[in-house]
């Protein structure tokens, strides 16, 4: 009687093709040996750090820096009462090594538990890769402090290739504010000029790059020469930042109010709204209540979870960065410059006041490195 | 009116509207002249029954077979409950449906294995599957680099 290792190779890439993560296919290559053999070893045909700029091998140059956002689990048969997980950025740099960076900020963990294991399994784990950052750096720079000292600015980027890797486009949020787009076998950025006001987040959703401005007026950006901008929803009214936010398979936006704005350096969010998109009538609606959900809201990139497979507390909050969070003369730690918002009550705070929400990014919970459950 | 016959001997009769769906017989309606028996030497009874049960339901509409078409809502909800099976029957069903040449039926199992593993660790796999871990001392090795991270 014929098992599933004997399963004809045609048929297993037909179900590995609609695994669309890079963990899910890891994981099925890691079943049995036919399984091996049949499944390639990444979806993405691009490295996790490649050079953009510039094409003829200069000694200087920039390279785009890919990470993933990753939720870890316990397996079913192993769980415990509560609904642990641990929520992470990993930039796999050289291979076999990889930093770990805070999934909200670019802060570096460096100090690991004292048993935490040398060489990290993840495959005893459940991972679900939640989104994707890009970061672009200066070549010959090796990540290594807090800040991205490497990175050309500290504006959004996106990216999307082609499956085979031939062709990619990079939209990046230039220091003018503009919009600048960068293609394969292009010579520089090129920048985009029309949009009236500043660029506030971009984001890659359905197969197409959306970009919001500062008064909430998105685009969607044909990639072409010249790039075409089309209208998707008008202003709003009201906050001072914009973010865009996938979840649960729809777009959202994030409109941050700050107080005591001094030229972005003093700014503290006191206040957010969430908005869904009518596609139809091209506007921004307002949602009360994000339900199960939690939207991130990183410095580099955003992203949400469903709350009761993430960490058994409850929804309808968010997790934002605010550099107001950055106490003065004291070491950054795993918390710093993060807070919590709850769309119930308009609840806010510094992580470290919410423990329950803590915990899940730093430190490491301790299912995760004690030794009770086995390897591949 | 065809006749298929399992690999065990079992008799189905179809519609020839049905026996369209399954490609492989299609091609061979089309070849054979007389034959009044076509056997499926590949599919046991009990799995060949399945799948006539799948074809019946998704026959293409025609202006007749209109008046007791299923909405596109309600053929979902009947094939949400058509794939609730174990791991083997779903195997036996995909390579039967892969020998058949069902493409949409393909398709719906396809997309049911991979909602199966979406997010598993390949322990959870195995279980699920029924699959053993057969790797060499040496394939585990390079299994196990693949699955681990160094972090500085």
């Amino acid at each position: 009687m014929a098992g599933w290792s004997q399963l004809p190779k045609d048929l297993l890439l037909l179900i590995a093709q609609r695994l669309n993560t890079h963990f899910d296919l890891l994981s099925l290559r890691s079943v049995c040996s036919s399984w091996h053999a049949f499944i390639p070893y990444s979806l993405h045909p691009l490295p996790s750090r490649f050079p953009i700029l510039p094409t003829n091998g200069t000694s200087w140059g920039l390279y785009l820096s890919r990470r993933r956002i990753l939720h870890l689990r316990l397996p079913e048969s192993h769980c415990q009462s509560t609904n642990s997980s641990w929520l992470i950025k990993v930039e796999e740099d050289v291979p076999d090594m990889a930093h770990l960076v805070n999934p909200l900020s670019t802060f570096q963990f460096r100090h690991f538990p004292p048993n935490f294991p040398k060489n990290f399994a993840f495959s005893r784990f459940r991972v679900s890769e939640l989104g994707q950052e890009y970061v672009l750096q200066y070549m010959n720079h090796r990540p290594s402090g807090e800040a991205d000292e490497g990175s050309l600015h500290k504006g959004k980027v996106t990216f999307s290739c082609t499956s085979n890797g031939d062709d990619f486009v990079m939209l990046t949020i230039h220091v003018s504010g503009k919009l600048a787009m960068f293609r394969h076998g292009n010579k520089k950025l090129t920048l985009i000029d029309d949009m009236s006001s500043p660029c506030d987040d971009l984001i890659f959703f359905n197969g197409e790059f959306y970009a919001v401005d500062n008064t909430g007026r998105t685009v969607v950006v044909a990639i072409g020469s010249p790039p075409v901008l089309s209208l998707v929803a008008d202003s709003v009214s009201g906050g001072n930042k914009k973010s865009l936010v996938e979840s649960n398979g729809e777009l959202l936006m994030v409109d941050t109010y700050f107080d005591h704005v001094i030229h972005g350096i003093m700014e503290r969010a006191v206040r957010f709204k969430v908005f869904k998109l009518d596609q139809i009538r091209r506007v921004w609606v307002e949602i009360e209540n994000l339900g199960d959900q939690i939207l991130f809201l990183g410095e580099k990139s955003t992203f949400s979870a469903v709350a009761s497979e993430f960490c058994g507390c409850a929804g309808n909050c968010i997790y934002y960065t605010n550099s107001f969070f950055f106490p003065c003369g004291q070491e950054d730690d795993a918390y710093t410059g993060i807070g919590i918002f709850n769309l119930e009550n308009g609840n806010m705070g510094p992580l470290s006041s919410f423990p329950d929400y803590a915990k899940v990014i730093w430190p490491p919970p301790a299912w995760v490195y004690t030794d009770n459950i086995r390897g591949v | 009116m065809i006749t298929l016959r399992s690999s065990d001997g079992e008799t189905f009769d179809l519609d020839e509207v049905v026996a369209v769906e399954l490609q492989t017989i299609k091609n061979m309606m089309e070849d054979r002249c007389a034959e009044s028996v076509i056997p499926v030497p590949n599919v046991e009874g009990k799995i060949l029954a399945k799948v006539i049960e799948y074809c019946k339901k998704h026959v293409k509409r025609t202006a007749k077979a209109e008046e007791h078409a299923l909405s596109d809502a309600d053929l979902k909800a009947w094939d949400s409950d058509f794939i609730k099976l174990d791991q083997a029957t779903l195997f036996d069903l995909i390579m039967a449906a892969n020998y058949l040449d069902i493409k949409s039926l393909l398709d719906l199992l396809c997309q049911t294995v991979a909602d199966m593993i979406k997010g598993k660790s390949p322990e959870e796999i195995r279980k699920i599957f029924n699959i053993k871990n057969d790797f060499t001392p040496e394939e585990e090795k390079e299994i196990r680099r693949e699955n681990q991270w160094a972090f500085e």
